[in-house]
C-alpha cells in the first residue's frame, strides 16, 4: 500500500469535463500526495463528484490528462484503473444487494483461480485454495470493522452506515494503492461516523493514500492533511484546513459559518 | 399412458430444462434480459438440420430450398448447431451489450427476434420460408429398431441435459459466478472493482447462446421437423415464465420452472376439451395463463418456487 517515492501518486492535469455546454469541471489540476488524506470540498454543484468520476474513470473527461503512479491512465476504462490500484467508492449506497456482507468483499478480490469461465468450468477443486485464502482476508476485514456477525446476511438489508463500511472494505480487498471516497460520511449515523473516522485515520497510518469528497468540515480538519477546494468547476485554492480559513474569498465562497 | 407420449414428455422436458438453465444463466444469474433467447434455440436447429439433412436436390427432399444439406454424421449437426448458437451471440451482444442500458437491451432483443422471424418466414430459398424444414434426418436412427428409437433418443436428451447442468452448476457456484451476480445487481459498483461487465456480458451471452443451440439441435433431430411457426417470440416469454417461477439465480429452480411451465402447464391444458367455447379459446387463454402465472408471481413471490440461495462460508458465525 506505500510508495516509496515521494513523487506523487496521483496527477491531474487541467482537467475538463464538459455535459452539452455545462462546465462541470473547468481546468483542474490537482496532485494527491501519496500516505495523505487529501480532501476535496466545495458547495453543492462544484463539480467534486464529477471530478472524482472522472479520476475513477467512470465518466471519460473531455480534456486533460491523469496520472497515477507515474502511468498515464486518461485512456483507461474504469475498470482497468481499478485493477491497477485506483479505487473508487460512491456517493450513494451501491453494496451488491443480494449477494451476502462476506460475499460483497469476496467478489472485489482480484485473485481467484475460479473467477474466470475457464476456472469456473474447471471445478471447485481448481479453485477452492485461493477461494479459502481469500475468505480468510475477508474475514480478517470484518472483524477490523467490527462486522464478523453479520457476514452471512444480505448486504442489501444492512443499514446506512453499514453499507459505507461493507463499501469501504469492497475496496480494501482489491488493495488499493489510492481510495476515492466520495462523501463517506453521508447518510450515516453519527456513532459509525466516528468510527469511520477512525478506520481512516487507521489506514494513514498503514500508509494508504486517500482523496476524499466531504462536507462536514470539522471532520475534514481532523482528517485530511490537504484540503483542496473546488467551487464552479475550478479549484479556487488549496493547503492545510488553517490556512484556507484565513483566505477572505474562499470564506466567502465556502467556508462562511 | 403409452411410452410414445411419455417419451415425448421426457425429450420435451429435456430440451425445456436445457433452455431454462441457459436462460437462468443469462438473466437470473447474470440479469440479462435477453427476449430473442429462442432465436438462438432456432438458429442451433436451423443448423443441426441443413447439417444432417441431404441437399434439397435429392428425390425425397426436392418439394423444400433451403442452403446447405450436408448430410454430416452425428454428433457433427448437433456440435454446429451449438457453434452457431454461439456465433451468432457475437454479433448480437456486440451491438446490444455494449453500449444500451439493461432496459433498453430488453426491447432490442425482443425486436430482433421478431425481426429474424419475419425474415426467415418470407425468405424461403433460405430455409424454405413459412413452411420450414422437413423430414430433418433422426440421428443413428438407422441402428436402431423404431421401436426402441425413442429410448435412446431420452438417453441422448438425457446425457446432453446432465452435461448441460453440470456447466450451469459449475458457473453459478463458482466465483465467477458470484462476479455475474454482482454485475447483476450493480453494474457500475462492478466495474469500479475491476469487472469489466461487456466482456462478462458477452461471455455469458455466448454460452448461453451455444447450450440454446444445442437445445435447438436436440429439439429439431427428435420432432424432424423446423419451422418459423415453432419459434415465435412468445416461446421466449414462456421459457421467462418457467424461469421466473422456478426461481431467478437457482438452477434447481430453473428446472423445477420447465417442468412445472412449459412441460407441465401445457401438458395440463391440453386435457381441457376442446369443445369449450369458440375455436381457439382454450389455446388463447393458456397465453392469458402464462402472462398471470407471471405477474403473479412477480407481485406475490418474487423468488420464484426455489429462491436464489443464500450462500453461507464454513466456518461462519452462527
Amino acid at each position: 500500500m506505500t510508495s516509496r517515492s515521494d513523487q506523487p501518486m496521483l496527477v491531474a492535469t487541467d482537467i475538463h469535463r464538459h455535459f452539452e455546454g455545462m462546465h462541470a469541471v473547468d481546468g483542474v489540476t490537482i496532485e494527491v500526495a501519496p500516505g495523505k488524506i487529501t480532501g476535496l470540498i466545495g458547495p453543492n454543484g462544484a463539480g467534486k463528484s464529477t471530478f472524482m468520476a472522472v479520476l475513477a474513470g467512470t465518466l471519460p473527461s473531455t480534456s486533460g490528462t491523469i496520472v497515477f503512479d507515474g502511468k498515464d491512465i486518461t485512456r483507461l476504462p474504469a475498470y482497468r484503473r481499478a485493477r491497477l490500484g485506483l479505487v473508487r467508492t460512491f456517493q450513494l449506497p451501491s453494496e451488491f444487494a443480494r449477494l451476502t456482507v462476506l460475499e460483497n468483499l469476496l467478489v472485489a478480490a482480484q485473485h481467484n483461480r475460479g473467477d474466470s469461465l475457464f476456472g469456473a468450468l474447471m471445478g471447485k477443486r481448481y479453485w477452492i485454495e485461493d477461494e479459502r485464502k481469500l475468505v480468510q482476508q475477508a474475514r480478517t476485514l470484518l472483524k477490523r470493522f467490527g462486522m464478523t456477525a453479520k457476514e452471512s446476511d444480505y448486504a442489501g438489508t444492512m443499514s446506512g452506515g453499514q453499507k459505507r463500511l461493507i463499501e469501504i472494505m469492497r475496496a480494501l480487498m482489491l488493495q488499493p494503492r489510492l481510495l476515492l471516497l466520495d462523501e463517506p460520511m453521508s447518510g450515516v449515523h453519527p456513532k459509525i461516523v466516528q468510527e469511520i473516522q477512525y478506520y481512516l485515520q487507521d489506514l494513514r497510518h498503514e500508509g494508504l493514500t486517500i482523496l476524499m469528497v466531504e462536507h462536514e468540515l470539522h471532520m475534514v480538519e481532523r482528517l485530511c492533511d490537504t484540503v483542496v477546494v473546488m467551487a464552479q468547476g475550478k479549484v479556487i485554492g488549496s493547503g492545510t484546513m488553517s490556512s484556507l480559513r484565513k483566505q477572505q474569498e474562499i470564506v466567502d465562497a465556502y467556508l462562511v459559518g | 399412458m403409452n411410452s410414445y407420449y411419455a417419451i415425448n414428455l421426457l425429450i420435451y422436458a429435456g430440451v425445456d430444462i436445457i433452455a431454462c438453465l441457459a436462460l437462468n444463466l443469462q438473466f437470473g444469474v447474470a440479469g440479462i434480459v435477453n427476449f430473442s433467447f429462442i432465436v438462438f434455440q432456432a438458429v442451433g436447429a436451423y443448423t443441426a438440420a441443413v447439417l444432417s439433412m441431404p441437399p434439397d436436390t435429392a428425390p425425397d427432399y426436392s418439394f423444400q430450398i433451403y442452403v446447405g444439406g450436408l448430410q454430416l454424421p452425428f454428433p457433427i449437426p448437433w456440435i454446429g448447431g451449438a457453434i452457431a448458437g454461439g456465433l451468432l451471440a457475437v454479433p448480437v451482444g456486440f451491438v446490444v451489450l455494449r453500449k444500451l442500458r439493461s432496459d433498453y437491451q430488453a426491447i432490442a432483443l425482443l425486436v430482433l427476434s421478431v425481426i429474424a422471424n419475419t425474415v426467415i418466414t418470407n425468405a424461403r430459398p433460405f430455409l424454405n420460408g413459412a413452411a420450414g424444414l422437413a423430414l430433418v434426418p433422426a440421428p443413428l436412427a438407422d441402428l436402431f429398431d423404431p421401436a426402441t428409437y425413442g429410448y435412446f433418443y431420452v438417453g441422448l436428451t438425457a446425457v446432453c441435459t446432465a452435461l448441460v447442468a453440470l456447466v450451469a452448476f459449475r458457473i453459478v457456484n463458482s466465483p465467477y459466478g458470484r462476479t455475474l451476480r454482482a454485475m447483476r445487481e450493480h453494474e457500475v459498483a462492478a466495474t469500479a472493482i475491476g469487472k469489466n461487465p461487456v466482456a462478462l456480458k458477452m461471455t455469458i451471452f455466448i454460452v448461453g447462446g451455444v447450450i440454446a443451440g444445442l437445445s435447438g439441435g436436440i429439439l429439431t433431430g427428435y420432432i424432424t421437423f423446423w419451422a418459423p411457426s415453432v419459434w415465435l417470440y412468445p416461446e421466449t416469454i414462456i421459457l421467462f415464465a418457467a424461469v421466473i417461477v422456478g426461481g431467478r439465480g437457482n438452477n434447481l429452480g430453473a428446472v423445477l420452472g420447465a417442468l412445472l411451465v412449459p412441460v407441465g402447464f401445457e401438458e395440463v391444458t391440453r386435457f381441457i376439451p376442446s369443445s369449450i367455447g369458440p375455436p381457439g379459446l382454450i389455446p388463447a387463454l393458456q397465453w392469458v395463463a402464462i402472462g398471470l402465472l407471471i405477474i403473479g408471481f412477480l407481485w406475490f413471490r418474487p423468488e420464484g418456487v426455489r429462491p436464489e440461495p443464500r450462500r453461507v462460508f464454513e466456518g461462519a458465525p452462527d
